[in-house]
């Protein structure tokens, strides 16, 4: 069924366009000549010539990828083996289980980063990247976790089943139908989590130790201070290499496509 | 357990879902579970000197709760969270809906356009929101320029900037949840509907509105809860004026010092949000949160 | 956890060693070079707000010393404190806060005691900035930066002569005033104009003046800790409560504004660093302060960070224009510190600047 009349068209272009205002207005003023980010003074690149002289930043940006890859890589491998157990299962344990793991989305990160502070000092682990990790890697389970259990929930055993009757080994199963059925649930969760451990401050700033400084944590601090057009620059050049990378791949995926 | 006779087969499998839970047991055991019942503990504690906690049991906290200053941050934050839930409904589901009905290039396009903002950090498009609404800001001279107004409104730090910067926050959740229920949806039933007879709204009403219930509901959730929390949407845009609970329990935490308050909060926003969740369940007849962006 | 305290040992027995080593030398300079080696190649866990020092302080610290710098950040002193408290004074080498928390950290003995014979620059301190309510014997501290919070305001756009805290209250100032958002210096001034101490105990009269606050509400348009200044130079108010290094950055963009010292009374705040009682590297520490006492690195930071200097021997240094808002009178010292009170009247205060902020919306 198509769309036929003009109205939708016309409803999502003008809330997208709208969702885009604060972006389009973070690039604009990130040439702009003047300290105070909301005034305009004329056009200026010095922001961007500081932002890459800026080694503290490049430093913190580097720290992020790390963190948030290495999260995402914890959060798909217990997400995704978590909801594969209870796939043929379900008692009243793992219910409960698959309760508690959403409650890192429901409890206020201020009181979880403070609580994550005090366990870690009581289990003796040294803050930083570990600590980062393991805290970053409890509210991305739950985004790979239910992703993944629903996209399971929806998918016909009866695949499986037969490629099992017809003598194929369970890893054979599991890497020719169930992975593969999985997959776009496993890359949303993932690149939602991606998206969350790369933007969280709150608790990352409780959990990080004196050696590892996150980019957002830069980011809020110097808000707080007021080099902001620096950081728009940032936030450009993140965004046009994301938006690069995006159309890239589905460039890409279209001439896989068309071959 | 099924009082059923356990086959060969079964048994194996078992065992190996026992092996495939394993990890995620022990995470949450450890970094989620044991954190939540130290956070419960220290609610009950009092308060120490300077920092910390003394071992003293006591229910003062949550006493404190039902003074009326705390009282009526909780229904004010309550009252925002509906506000706002209610709005992104408005706005987000027919999004969702619409979203869905695309063709699968224009679905793919949309998606992108979608997590595109999600990569940048909420601080700094929230600066954006910052640039339109102050005085002389982009707004205000568009209208000057329309002459629609005179003189600069006062539109930022108000209860209206901190709403929209809420429904801002939280719309694509809302969003990509319709979008993934109205997804699956058989559209051959609306159309069946409609054959025999029923009208425009009543073909919605019972077919399609009913079918994507579950991603509504899950929608609110993602929506619903965080809106309570988030303090700094309410610090940036309120100008510090709109006290949430989040906000009280930040300060709590910092300036206050006073961790076991701060943690009494945190239970009792928690218990609100586990009932809100209870009952989407009771409605939507489902235990998985739908479409979280499948 | 034993492994660490062996550890923590043997860097005791080894400080000890160094430092009857260096006692026994007698040419201070030959020490200080063997000072610098020895440090050569270690790390540096420095940790304060954002924006402390202008980055060429940093880069030149780990020219000289060949010590690499690792510069994090608190929000918040509670968060500072907090984190001192679960690595009991660890993890961190040299740390700069406010006045008030620093008399926590000594309660609760996470700082170390000062060598000031390592210190070959200690004399350069401005003795005004010392003996403070926090160290009144400067056991522990190295005072950095002070200030006192004033009004500042755009006569443009206010029709009355502002002269003290009081007139912010005056109704032809509606929506048009902004505040920072520390609660107990606003609690404060409100106690101020009401003939009070910043510090009282007395729960009646911080009753009062929560009653005496709310009547604020409608002036005020915005609360903000953060580059509050911002909001009087972009003209969103006409009247606004800030911090010294704000009515700084205010004055310098906009000539046209006025500065009020109000009437009422002045508050006074300083900041200061110390040592954690654990601090992995406290010898870097001992070189980074002593670094920063240097005249003509202290003159750079405090330009840079807009507080008054709490070097005597770098105001020579201080550029002619910026002199009249780094280097001040005396007097500064006279206006009230706010200092911890007790836990019932700090929850007041709380209280009441929660229910400020809810009439103000």
């Amino acid at each position: 069924m198509k769309i036929k009349s003009k109205f939708p068209w016309i409803y999502i272009g003008i809330i997208t366009v709208l969702t885009y205002v604060p972006i389009v207005l973070t690039v604009v003023y990130s040439f702009n000549e003047s300290k105070i980010t909301s005034v305009w003074e004329g056009f200026s690149l010095k922001w961007y010539e500081q932002l890459f002289q800026d080694s503290d930043l490049a430093e913190a940006l580097r720290n992020s990828l790390i963190l948030a890859f290495c999260s995402c890589l914890m959060a798909v491998l217990i997400g995704t083996t978590g909801a594969l157990g209870m796939r043929s299962r379900k008692t009243k344990t793992s219910d409960v289980i698959a309760y508690l793991s959403l409650l890192p989305l429901m409890i206020p990160e201020i009181i979880l980063g403070m609580v994550y502070m005090a366990a870690f000092s009581f289990l003796q682990l040294p803050f930083g990247m570990l600590t980062l990790v393991i805290a970053h890697t409890t509210f991305c389970v739950p985004y790979v976790f239910t992703t993944v259990r629903a996209r399971l929930a929806g998918m016909d055993k009866s695949v499986e089943e037969a490629a099992r009757d017809l003598g194929a080994s369970d890893f054979r199963v599991f890497w020719d139908i169930t992975l593969p059925a999985i997959m776009p649930a496993i890359l949303s969760g993932v690149l939602l989590s991606f998206a969350m451990s790369f933007d969280d401050v709150v608790i990352s700033i409780f959990v990080t130790g004196p050696t590892v400084n996150t980019l957002p944590i830069k980011i809020y601090t110097r808000m707080k201070t007021g080099v902001t057009p620096e950081i728009n620059a940032l936030a450009t050049v993140l965004l046009a290499v994301t938006t690069g990378i995006i159309l890239l791949s589905s460039l890409v995926g279209r001439r896989n496509k068309n071959k | 357990m099924p009082n059923k006779k356990k086959t060969k087969k079964e048994a194996a499998a078992q065992k190996k879902s026992n092996a495939l839970l394993l990890p995620l047991y022990l995470f949450t055991i450890i970094f989620v579970f044991a954190p939540l019942v130290y956070m419960i503990i220290l609610s009950f504690l009092q308060k120490a000197e300077i920092w910390g906690v003394k071992n003293v049991f006591t229910l003062e906290n949550y006493r404190r709760i039902l003074e009326p200053l705390y009282l009526g941050t909780f229904t004010e934050s309550l009252k925002l969270a509906f506000l706002s839930t209610a709005a992104i409904i408005l706005i987000g589901y027919p999004y969702g809906y619409f979203m869905a009905r695309m063709s699968e290039r224009w679905k793919k396009r949309m998606m992108m356009l979608l997590m595109i903002p999600f990569w940048t950090s909420a601080l700094i498009r929230l600066n954006g929101w910052i640039i339109v609404f102050r005085s002389n800001g982009v707004l205000d001279k568009l209208l000057m320029g329309l002459h629609l107004t005179d003189k600069p409104l006062k539109l930022l730090y108000s209860y209206e900037a901190v709403l929209v910067g809420m429904i801002y926050a939280l719309l694509p959740f809302m969003i990509l949840s319709v979008y993934s229920s109205a997804e699956k949806m058989d559209w051959s039933l609306v159309e069946a509907a409609r054959d025999l007879g029923a009208g425009r709204v009543k073909a919605f009403v019972s077919v399609t509105l009913k079918m994507t219930l579950p991603g509504l509901l899950s929608g609110v959730i993602l929506t619903f809860i965080p809106s309570m929390g988030l303090f700094f949407i309410a610090d940036l845009l309120g100008g510090n004026k709109v006290v949430l609970v989040g906000n009280v329990i930040q300060e709590q935490l910092t300036k206050g010092r006073n961790l076991p308050f701060a943690a009494a909060l945190s239970v009792v926003l928690m218990v609100l949000t586990s009932l809100i969740i209870a009952f989407y369940r009771r409605v939507a007849h489902t235990k998985e949160l739908e479409g979280m962006f499948v | 956890m034993k492994n660490r305290k062996w550890i923590q040992k043997m860097l005791t027995l080894a400080l000890a060693g160094t430092m009857l080593a260096g006692c026994g030398s007698t040419d201070n300079a030959a020490n200080a070079e063997g000072e610098a080696n020895k440090l050569e190649g270690t790390e540096f866990n420095l940790f304060t707000w954002d924006g402390m020092f202008p980055q060429e302080v940093l880069d030149g610290f780990e020219e000289k010393t060949g010590v690499k710098i690792n510069y994090s950040n608190f929000d918040y002193d509670e968060d500072m404190l907090a984190k001192l408290e679960e690595t009991k004074g660890g993890d961190y080498d040299f740390v700069i806060a406010d006045d008030y928390i620093l008399e926590m950290i000594k309660e609760e003995n996470l700082y170390q005691a000062l060598d000031t014979s390592k210190i070959k620059n200690w004399g350069n301190i401005n003795p005004l900035y010392q003996g403070q309510f926090y160290d009144p014997e400067d056991e522990f501290t190295v005072p950095y930066g002070a200030g006192i919070p004033l009004i500042v305001y755009d006569p443009a756009l206010v029709d009355i002569e502002i002269k003290g805290y009081g007139d912010l209250w005056d109704p032809s100032l509606e929506d048009n005033v902004a505040l920072i958002a520390n609660y107990r210096v606003i609690d404060g001034i409100t106690l101020k104009t009401m003939g009070e101490s910043f510090n009282t105990n007395d729960l009646d009269v911080i009753k009062a003046a929560g009653e005496k606050l709310k009547e604020l509400a409608p002036n005020v348009r915005v609360i903000n800790d953060n580059n509050t200044q911002d909001f009087l130079i972009t003209g969103e108010v006409g009247a606004a409560f800030l911090y010294t290094s704000q009515v700084y950055e205010a004055l310098s963009a906009r000539d046209d504004l006025e500065v009020v010292y109000p009437e009422e009374g002045l508050g006074f705040g300083i900041m200061a660093g110390f040592i954690p009682s654990d601090a992995p590297n406290a010898d870097a520490a001992y070189a980074f302060i002593d670094y920063l006492l240097e005249p003509e690195i202290s003159a750079k930071c405090f330009e840079y960070i807009g507080y008054y200097c709490t070097t005597k021997a770098a105001e020579d240094y201080i550029s002619e224009e910026m002199k009249p808002f780094l280097v001040v009178p005396d007097t500064v010292t006279e206006g009230e510190s706010i200092q911890n009170i007790s836990d019932e009247a700090e929850q007041l205060h709380s209280e009441i600047w929660n229910e400020f902020k809810n009439a103000c919306d």
